[in-house]
This record gives C-alpha cells, structure tokens and sequence, in this order.
C-alpha cells in the first residue's frame, strides 16, 4: 500500500511500512490534480503573532483565519518578512501563538505540539543537516528521530538519495555539498516518514532551473499520495505551477486566499501591456488613460504598464499617444496577468522586494 | 529512547570524526600534569641562609661551630640538601641581604644555650613555603647542639623510648607540618625522645597527589569541547530547527547529549588515568582498585557532564558558554583539592568544596589509588555524585527549550 489511505488516524503513521516498488510511483502529473475531499486539515482562527523586544515590538502574524483542506497543495506567498516563516513555525510547534487558536489534524497547536510533531514533516527555510555528517548519517539520524522502523530505514534512505540523485554522495559529509544538492537533501528528509502534512518552506530558493523543476515533479508526486503540503515561496512561477489555491501574506495580514482562477478575477479583467520607454510624460500618461478600453496606467522607471480590456485592438490608440508626445519606445509587449502582477496589484509592491524597499507607497497601483 | 540513542549517536560519530578534537581533549590534561605537577612539587633545596653568632662573645663558640657546620650538612630523605649556609660576622650585614633577597633566612645563635638566650630566626616570610622547612631543619638540629650541650634531663624521658609518629603521607604536604608540630611540643616539655616518623602509604611526592587531581581535570577539559557544546551549536546554525519538530522528546535529546559527553570524557580520563599512572609511578594495589577507579570515573563523568549540559540547555552563543564553563572550571578545579589539602582552604571556599563534584571526583579516586580504600571510603563520594548528576540532568531537561523561542 504505497498509496496512503485518503486520511489515516494518527496512530497509523507509524505503521504499515513496506519497501517502495519503484513501479508503484505514477507518472508525474501535470499540472495541479490535488485532490481534495473537502474536509479542513488545518485550521487557524484569528491567529497573531507578536515578537517584543525592548526597543520594538513586531506584529509578524496579525489576526489570520483560514482552513487548509485535506490532500491539496496550498501555497503561501509574501514578500520577504512578510510572515510566512512565522505562521509555518507556529503549525510546526516551534513557536506559539501570541493570540488565536491553530488545529493540525484537530489537534491544537498550544496543546498537542507532541501529537503534531507525529504527523507532520517539516523543510526549513534555512539548512538544517548537520554538515559534518555524511547525507546517509544525516537521513538516518532523522529516521530514527521520526521513528521509521530499522527494519525499512535502509531502504527508505537510499530511495530517497536516490530521488535527490544523490547516490554517489551518500558517504560524503554534507559540507563539500553543493547549495543545490544541500537543499535536495532537506527536502526529501522532511518526508522520510511519509508525513501526513508537509511543510515546505520556501522549498527551491537557490535551485537552478532543472533543480526547481525536479523539486516541483517531488512535490507533485507526493501530493498523488494524497500528502497535504503546504508551501512558502516567493517564486510566483512555483505556486502557479503547484498549488491549488494560494494565500497571499502581507504585513503579516492575510490579504487574499483563492485559486489562482478566482484570484486573476481580482484585477480588471484584460490584458497588460508594458511598453519601454527612456522617460515618461505625465501629460501623455494622462492621454492614454483617456483611451477607451484603457483600465490602469502606471509608470515604474522605465516602463509603462497598461491595463486594457482586449489589449491587441488598442495598442494602435496607445502608440498614436508615443507617437504625438515624441516619446521613444524601446520594447513593446503584451500579455495576460501573472500571480506577481494580482500581488503588485493587491499589496503595491513587487514580491522580491523586501520591506522598507517598496517601489512606490503601498496601497493600489493600478486604477 | 530511540531518539536518545540516535542523539548519542550523531554527537559521537562527529567526535571520532574530528581527531583534534580528541588530541586536544587530552593535551591540557597532560601539559598540567607534566609542567604544574612539576613546577609545584618538587622538592626545595639549596635555600641559602644565613648565621651569625650573637656578640658578644667576639670568637665563635663550640656551638655556633657546630650549628652551622650541620645546618650545612642537613639533608630530607632522598634529596639534596636542604640549606647553603653562609657565616656571616655581622647581624646587621646578614639581615641586609635577607632583605635583598640574598638569603631566605638568618639564624642568629647565642653565646650558651640556656632558657634565657633564645635562638633568632628571621625568615624571608613572602614565600610560605620555604620558612616552615627552614624552621624545623633549624630546631632539629639545634636539639642535637643541645643535648650535647646540656646534660640535665629528666629522669622519665629517655632516647630509648622513641616516640612514634604515624602520618597520613597521602597528601605529601600536611605530614612536614604534623612532623614539625610534634618536635616543637617535644622542645617545649623539654623531651628529648627521637621522632620515628611512619609514613602509612609511602613517600607519596607532590606530583602523585597532583596527578590525580588532573584525572578530574581531563574530565573537566573533554565537557569543554564536548557535552554540551553541540547543543549551542546546533542552536548557533538552525540545525535544530529541523529536530525540534520531530516527535523527539526532551529528555532524549538531553540524555543523549549526555551519554555521549559522557562516553568522550570517559575516554579522556581513564588515558590520563594512565599516563598519571606511568609518568607518577604508582601502581595499584588490586584488580578491584582498578574496577573501582573506573567506575569513579565514570561517575564522575556522568556528574561533571550533566553539570555542563544543564548549562548548555539554555545558551545560545558559543562564545557566551566556552566562558561561563572556564569559569567554572577554574572554580571547581581550584577548589576540588587537587591543588593543595582542602584542609588548607578557609572555611567559606571550603563550602564550595560541599557542592563540587570534582571534589568527591578527587576524593574518591585519591582514596582508591593512593591509599587502597574501598568502597566504605569512597561510598560517600559516589552518592554525592549521584545525587548531584541526578539534579543536573533534572535542570537540563526542564530548562531544555523545545520551541524556538
């Protein structure tokens, strides 16, 4: 039974363990395919978080409500410092909450840490494999930390070196490892112990490409099993390409949570053009704005971004308005919106940005 | 338990992994044993002095001949001589160069001997040591100028009769002192019987008192490096942050820690165990003197190792930690008695010796090798440690923070 009953009790996790036939493992999915049965496995109600220290108090989490459903892949996205890392540590029992109240499996965070500690596995953002031991150590120290019996954890290791491709290396301590391979290896100890809730925080920071693309077929194939996962980035691609639905965190406040359909519905619904430019006039920013079928103008820097219903009928209007004001265009392109652009338009500030960075005041930049 | 074991497991395999570690474990014992041992112990010889004969009269008398030619010649059992004596004709001259630090003593001796002439000994008192030797060579061998000198004695006392002095030489510093004291109250009676001195467990040198002092010492010196210091390493680089949320239970995570400080300042003190036996030359008694060392030892380890992993529980800078157990390294090895008879401490410091582990670390293991003890000796020492161990492991687990904050 590699295939994991849709919600086993507790008890169970720590039993029923066979060797893994490779064959068993279905064929990468494409696309989101989480399968949810509706019933909530996380539930966080008016949870905050506030730090002190004696010259300022911070407000890291600040009265967040929501439910993770049973077998989906949910995503958390947020600028740097937005309080992702926070609400991650407070579900994995390593801090707790100031206020509110959070469940992981009907088990309540300030009371059972222990019970929750049994059924979640958990990818820090920061490394946490002790470099002086050899990967092989390293996976085995947590084996027997989350209690995967002697008698599979050989095997159980090796798959996962495997996975990580990582063989080669499973004898070499984890300091002479490559960031990349480093954070193969943290990813597939935290579900060594096929946990029933996997925590992945900010999962491919520092991947190259192919790497990001490896982690994702992980992920993916994890979630086949029906493993909930949660998953922090900051990578708009990542969460589009894996999550269900995605909460948007910000200052610490959730500001939005929906699939990604429902979340494009937020912003006017068009097109975005962006147009390069050497400088730009207010006078003709505010002529293209007078353009029918024109929703938005904004201007960062270099670069003008125009909201528009049916984008390709109006660029011959938006070029005529360059071409009155003698204004030089460098690049022209023209596209629907990402997540990143829902993000700028529902925080006012890019996702790499971190705090005290932001490109213009906070607050709408579009209409 | 399975989480404890994997701890242990993880903590020794980086140990054995790093082999500076291990030598360093070892070196500082050894250096302290070698240079301490003998920079302390060894013993005093040659001490210049000074004598001059009290005018008037303005000619050397029979005595003061005789007193200076054998205050030259005394000598302690196997060594060299004890004092350099140099005559001088004039008191004044010779205080002088006692004070210039020329001399560590002036011996001024009277015309006669007679209660009413006293003999003057100055001493260059800035050394503690030196002058209680002096003093008892000097009056050892003024009884013999004396007895040869007076003829009267009392009729009771007789060189027949010796007197019999049983010292406890395990501890080579008291046994002069008692020595000293017992032939000072015989000049006071006026008893001239020979002290026969009986030095119950041999001629024990400073170097073998010492040497098992430095047995806690690597003990001590291992849980620097070791025991709790993985803990605060962990917590310096977010490693824990990936255990922490493991089902594992505090007090796995302690006693694991523990077992393996345990196990590295085992190792570290039974070789200095030996290479205190090889480079002080004592041998043990028995088989069971040895069962019994090692299993001082390890309880030692046990009590020492917990100390500092209770401590290690909640800091979170190695920086913060290496100083606070230098600390109480110097504080608890000063005061263990390794350096000098816990006798010799003033009553508040000897307080301290009350809760200190290395001190019945000490104890015992002095008990057993010097002495030949048992267990009715050391059975005190071993509970103490217990008990002690017992609280430290308590305070380790309930200060251990199992979140991150």
């Amino acid at each position: 039974m590699f295939f994991r009953d849709k919600k086993p009790a507790p008890a169970e996790i720590n039993t029923g363990w066979e060797s893994v036939d490779p064959d068993s493992i279905p064929s990468v999915p494409t696309g989101v395919t989480s399968e949810t049965d509706g019933t909530a496995i996380i539930r966080i109600n008016h949870l905050s978080k506030v730090f002190k220290n004696k010259t300022k108090t911070v407000i890291a989490v600040n009265d967040v409500s929501f439910e993770v459903q049973h077998g989906e892949i949910f995503g958390l996205l947020g600028s740097n410092g937005a309080g992702k890392s926070t609400l991650i540590r407070i579900l994995t029992t390593l801090l707790s909450p100031t206020s509110g109240q959070a469940f992981v499996d009907n088990y309540d965070v300030a009371k059972d840490p222990e019970k929750i500690r049994e059924i979640i596995g958990v990818c820090a953002q920061n490394y946490t494999s002790d470099v002086e031991l050899t990967a092989y150590d390293n996976l085995e120290f947590y084996g027997k930390l989350e209690n995967v019996p002697d008698s599979i954890l050989p095997d159980r290791i090796w798959e996962l070196l495997k996975m990580a491709g990582l063989e080669d290396r499973a004898n070499m301590p984890v300091r002479t490892f490559s960031g990349g391979m480093k954070r193969k290896l943290e990813i597939v100890r935290a579900f060594i112990h096929r946990p029933l809730i996997l925590f992945l925080d900010e999962p491919t920071i520092g991947l190259d490409p192919e790497a990001r693309r490896e982690v994702w077929q992980q992920i993916l194939m994890l979630n086949a099993e029906h493993t909930t996962i949660i998953l922090t980035t900051h990578y708009m691609d990542e969460a589009e390409k894996l999550c269900g639905r995605i909460a948007f965190v910000e200052r610490g406040r959730l500001i939005a949570l929906d699939t990604l359909e429902n979340l494009r519905k937020l912003i006017p619904a068009g097109d975005l053009i962006e147009i390069g430019v050497d400088h730009m006039d207010p006078v003709a920013e505010e002529a293209i704005r007078k353009i029918d079928f024109v929703n938005a103008v904004s201007v960062v820097e270099h670069t003008v971004t125009i909201s528009a219903t049916n984008g390709s009928r109006v660029i011959p209007a938006i070029l005529a308005v360059f071409e009155d004001y003698s204004i030089p265009i460098i690049s022209i392109s023209i596209r629907s919106p990402s997540l990143e652009d829902i993000f700028i338009y529902l925080t006012g500030k890019g996702l790499d940005s971190g705090e005290g960075h932001e490109t213009q005041g906070s607050g709408r930049r579009f209409p | 338990m399975r989480g404890a074991v994997a701890i242990f497991k993880r903590d020794f395999k980086k140990f054995l992994s790093n082999p500076f570690m291990i030598m360093m474990t070892l070196f500082m014992p050894i250096m302290y044993l070698v240079i301490f041992g003998n920079a302390m112990g060894g013993t005093i010889s040659h001490i210049p002095v000074g004598v001059v004969q009290e005018v008037p009269p303005y000619n050397d008398t029979a005595l003061f001949t005789s007193a200076s030619y054998q205050l030259n010649h005394i000598s302690q059992t196997n060594a060299e001589k004890l004092l350099d004596v140099t005559i001088y004709a004039d008191e004044a001259a010779a205080k002088q160069d006692l004070i210039n630090g020329k001399i560590s003593a002036v011996i001024v001796i009277p015309s006669s001997v007679s209660n009413d002439n006293a003999i003057r000994l100055y001493v260059d008192s800035a050394d503690s040591i030196t002058p209680p030797l002096v003093e008892a060579a000097a009056k050892q061998d003024l009884i013999n100028g004396k007895i040869s000198a007076v003829i009267v004695i009392p009729s009771s006392v007789s060189n027949d009769n010796a007197i019999r002095l049983y010292v406890d030489s395990a501890d080579s510093i008291t046994p002069p002192l008692v020595e000293a004291a017992v032939t000072r109250v015989l000049l006071g009676l006026g008893a001239h019987n020979p002290v026969l001195v009986d030095k119950i467990y041999g001629d024990i040198k400073y170097l073998q008192f010492f040497g098992v002092g430095v047995i806690m010492m690597a003990i001590f010196t291992s849980t620097m490096f070791g025991g709790g210091i993985a803990l605060i390493k962990d917590r310096e680089n977010g490693i824990h942050e990936g255990y922490l949320v493991t089902p594992v239970k505090r007090s796995s995570i302690i006693f694991g820690i523990i077992s393996s400080g345990t196990l590295r300042a085992f190792i570290a003190g039974f070789a200095i165990f030996w290479i205190d036996l090889l480079i002080t030359g004592i041998a043990l008694q028995s088989f069971q003197d040895f069962f019994l060392v090692v299993l001082v030892i390890l309880i030692a380890c046990v009590g020492v190792t917990s100390l500092v992993v209770s401590f290690a529980s909640r800091f979170s800078s190695q920086a913060e930690y290496s100083s606070v157990i230098a600390f109480f390294n110097l504080i608890l090895f000063m005061t263990s008695g390794a350096f000098y008879p816990v006798i010799g401490m003033p009553g508040w410091l000897r307080w301290i010796t009350v809760i200190n582990p290395e001190y019945y670390g000490v104890h015992a293991l002095r008990s057993i090798i010097l002495k030949n003890q048992g267990l009715n000796v050391i059975g005190i020492d071993l509970i103490a440690l217990l008990i002690f161990s017992t609280a430290m492991i308590i305070l380790g687990i309930v200060t251990y923070r199992r979140t991150l904050e």
